[in-house]
């Protein structure tokens, strides 16, 4: 069973007496595996907010079938084990860092003896133990996001939702939010990431999925995501002879060699031309790419695709 | 039922916050200090004249005085009291449906329903709370002066925070609908103020009306809209010691407030956020 199931989701928002409809989430399907922190990528109107709102019971689904923790989305029931800290999240000003978690501890349906203890634990690991007895109207964002990450986590989730957790928190800050993450991993929480900070989510996320304008454009591991299966460094021990090949060769040092290719038939193919010269392979590496630009490449080709189509 | 009473206490601790509480505290408390300095000073021969009594055989003076001084206090007291509730609860709904607030309370295991009717009775709650501590201190003062303790001023508070309970349920569906707290504001005070009078008046409008159809039109919308006016006569009657005979606004009214509620709470559970 995954924690997060989604079948063929669709939303489409109607606006104007439902003249314009504007197309959110565009009929696809996604399974986020338990023990897992997954990452949803995009760009701005990607959907990605939508998405989670439809999973969490703010908004409704066109079409399409979801499940969160074997349960149907409709079964409001389900969310007293699901964590959610929203993007600009408000909390009543009038309450304190203390009377919020309260609050959300008792709408999640905690009994727990020792809730005011299990607070300050919150509190302090996420750093505003000192804050407790201040009003939400002193705080500012950053501190807004510390207590919300507290308030995601209240009733000891097994899911957690978190749509950009990191911001408007200071570089120190995000490194302590990423260990909270890892650390709940290893307890083996489930966490579903949405964030714009690509180099975070590259840090934390085991999978990764991308969406654009609606549609689900990539999903699969970090590692799979980051691995160019079109460039391969090769290192020999000798030199090649020139014009060899077709295919696009770059000479990095003496003996290691950067080649472009069109797949892994044309690699073997390069690697069989190598060795019928007599020239030993030391080691043949798929180049690696930042997420970021993975991220850029892989939205660059879904708009060119569009724009073809 | 528990999740309901969150939402009450959360919505009364909304209005202490917004200072609805000091402010209908400090309104009532001036009241009751005015009415101690004046029964205080005053005895009874000086009010008589002043409220317009005059001795005449087989008239009890001192409850005739009590009267008068209930009926001075409670007229106002429901005009005023339900404009300023009205004014002081209209921002409650759309505060909570604002972005950022309303995904983090959906994202909770409870029902929409259950969030609105929270919502509901708490305010119900604060506007119950203020009038019961003012009418009650009334109640108080005069049995003190005079020595009458006849419970009856104390159903002003019950007719009264119905009648404030009725437009609120429309507050709450025009909350939800427009998410303006000025707008709904606006048509409870066009209704509360200007059609309800209107209609409650509506066989005398009907002398100048030929048109049959647009007679009958004035009579189902009499059926259909609360009968504010109709209930302050209700809680004049009520509230010095009247026998209301005639339940028809009470019942019409409870029912647009069941149909408010109910409209809102399914706008409500099919909205997005």
């Amino acid at each position: 069973m995954n924690p997060v199931e989604i079948k063929n989701i669709t939303k489409i928002f109607k606006s104007n007496l439902g003249k314009v409809k504007i197309t959110a989430l565009n009929g696809f399907s996604l399974s986020v595996p338990g023990g897992t922190i997954f990452g949803l990528l995009g760009p701005n109107g990607a959907g990605k907010t939508t998405l989670v709102k439809i999973l969490l019971g703010s908004v409704f689904p066109t079409s399409g079938t979801a499940k969160i923790l074997n349960e149907d989305i409709s079964n409001y029931k389900i969310r007293s084990k699901v964590g959610y800290l929203p993007e600009n999240h408000k909390f009543p000003p009038f309450l304190t860092g203390e009377g919020v978690l309260k609050l959300f501890a008792e709408l999640k349906g905690v009994k727990d003896k020792n809730l005011n203890y299990k607070i300050d634990e919150l509190l302090d690991l996420v750093g505003m133990l000192k804050w407790k007895k201040v009003k939400m109207k002193k705080y500012s964002k950053g501190m807004m996001q510390r207590l919300g990450l507290a308030q995601a986590l209240v009733n000891d989730p097994e899911l957690i939702f978190l749509d950009e957790p990191t911001d408007g928190i200071d570089p120190i800050g995000r490194k302590e939010i990423r260990d909270i993450l890892l650390s709940l991993k290893e307890k083996g929480k489930t966490i579903f990431l949405n964030s714009h900070l690509l180099s975070e989510v590259e840090l934390v996320c085991d999978r990764i999925a991308m969406l654009d304008k609606g549609n689900l454009i990539k999903e699969g591991s970090v590692e799979e995501l980051t691995t160019s299966k079109k460039i391969y460094t090769l290192q020999l021990d000798g030199e090649l002879p020139p014009g060899l090949f077709n295919a696009e060769m770059k000479l990095l040092d003496n003996s290691t060699y950067q080649v472009h290719v069109t797949g892994l038939t044309e690699l073997n193919s390069i690697i069989d031309v190598i060795r019928a010269k007599g020239i030993n392979i030391i080691s043949v590496n798929p180049q690696k790419t930042s997420l970021e630009d993975s991220f850029i490449s892989i939205i660059g080709e879904a708009k060119n695709s569009n724009k073809n189509a | 039922m528990k999740n309901i009473l969150i939402f009450t206490k959360l919505t009364v601790q909304e209005a202490f916050t917004r200072k609805i509480f000091i402010f209908f505290f400090g309104v009532s408390v001036f009241i009751l200090l005015l009415m101690s300095i004046i029964f205080l000073s005053a005895d009874l021969e000086q009010m008589l004249p002043v409220l317009s009594i005059s001795k005449s055989n087989g008239i009890d003076l001192v409850a005739e005085l009590v009267r008068a001084i209930k009926m001075i206090i409670i007229a106002p007291l429901y005009g005023i009291g339900l404009f300023l509730s009205v004014f002081s609860v209209s921002s409650f709904i759309p505060n909570m449906l604002e972005k950022g607030n309303i995904e983090l309370l959906l994202s909770n295991p409870v029902s929409r329903a259950q969030i609105l009717l929270g919502k509901f009775f708490g305010g119900v709650l604060v506007v119950f709370i203020n009038l019961l501590f003012l009418i009650a201190g009334i109640w108080v003062l005069t049995g003190l002066k005079f020595g009458i303790w006849e419970a009856s001023i104390l159903y002003a508070v019950l007719t009264i925070t119905f009648t404030f309970a009725v437009l609120y349920g429309l507050i709450i569906l025009l909350g939800i609908l427009s998410r303006s707290s000025v707008l709904a504001m606006m048509v409870t005070y066009l209704i509360f103020l200007i059609v309800s009078p209107l209609l409650a008046g509506r066989e005398k409008l009907a002398l100048l009306i030929k048109n049959e159809t647009v007679k009958g039109l004035l009579d189902v919308l009499y059926y259909i809209f609360p009968k504010t006016s109709e209930m302050g006569n209700i809680t004049m009657l009520a509230s010095t010691g009247g026998v209301v005979e005639n339940f028809q606004p009470v019942i019409t009214s409870f029912l647009f407030m069941i149909l408010t509620l109910y409209i809102s709470i399914i706008i409500f559970n099919k909205k997005d956020y």
